[in-house]
């Protein structure tokens, strides 16, 4: 199964800068797994010790967001766009202030 | 690498505008332009469960967007209704985008304060995040 890999933002960087590339894979783990075997690393800038994605790694197939279809075991169909983009999360985390009322 | 990004005026004004329209949540968008250039404001969905205190970019499509169109992610933007317009340990925490400008609004000073002072408006201010926590403030040019 080929797909085309989207790369947008810092992870392209894992992936000797190329913001696209084709890669082959029936799952999200066989096509990562084939994207590092071109670029050694890639595999473990978007995934964890136990081989899951990372909390902070989005992976989209097509339209299917893969952390809730099966992560790495995600189908990959022939042909499919795959994005994989970091969050971008943050804020204050300052608790809102409590009513100044006794 | 850059640190500075040109911020026309009325981009900022858009960003404020958001963050405004959005408290006490935080509001949160992108900023696309050109060679450190900033050229619209795209307004995105706070996903997070907590939005008074934390942010999360629903529309993480939208850099491919911006990218097919010829343009750049130049800026990550989002706002702090009562804290400072400094990266937060949070969000350096969560900071993945070390080769984008985040630039924070803070509201804090954009009300009267006890006593009757102000309103001081608002504040904005850009920064890098690097993966190593570190944070460089980055000069934001008319």
């Amino acid at each position: 199964m080929a797909a085309t890999v989207r790369l947008p933002g810092a992870l392209r960087d894992a992936a000797g800068g190329e913001t696209k590339l084709a890669a082959s894979g029936a799952t999200l783990g066989e096509l990562i797994a084939d994207i590092d075997r071109r670029h050694p690393g890639f595999a473990e800038r978007v995934l964890d010790g136990v081989g899951a994605l990372r909390s902070y790694v989005n992976v989209y197939i097509g339209e299917i967001d893969a952390r809730t279809h099966g992560g790495t075991s995600a189908p990959v169909p022939d042909g499919a766009e795959v994005m994989v983009i970091p969050a971008m999360a943050g804020g204050a985390d300052v608790a809102p202030p409590r009513s100044r009322a006794a | 690498m850059s640190g500075r990004l040109v911020l026309p005026q009325a981009l900022r004004d858009e960003i404020v505008a958001h963050a405004r329209a959005e408290a006490p949540k935080e509001c949160c968008g992108l900023v696309a332009g050109r060679a450190g250039r900033a050229t619209r404001v795209i307004r995105c969905t706070n996903a997070s469960p907590t939005p008074e205190v934390r942010y999360t970019i629903a529309e993480l499509r939208r850099v491919v967007e911006i990218e097919d169109a010829g343009e750049e992610l130049v800026a990550i933007y989002h706002s702090h209704p009562r804290s400072p317009a400094y990266p937060s340990p949070t969000d350096r925490r969560e900071a993945h985008w070390p080769d984008t400008t985040y630039v924070l609004v803070s509201l804090r000073y954009d009300v009267p304060v006890p006593g009757g002072k102000g309103p001081f408006g608002p504040e904005l201010h850009g920064y890098r995040i690097s993966d190593r926590d570190a944070v460089r403030q980055v000069t934001l040019e008319p």
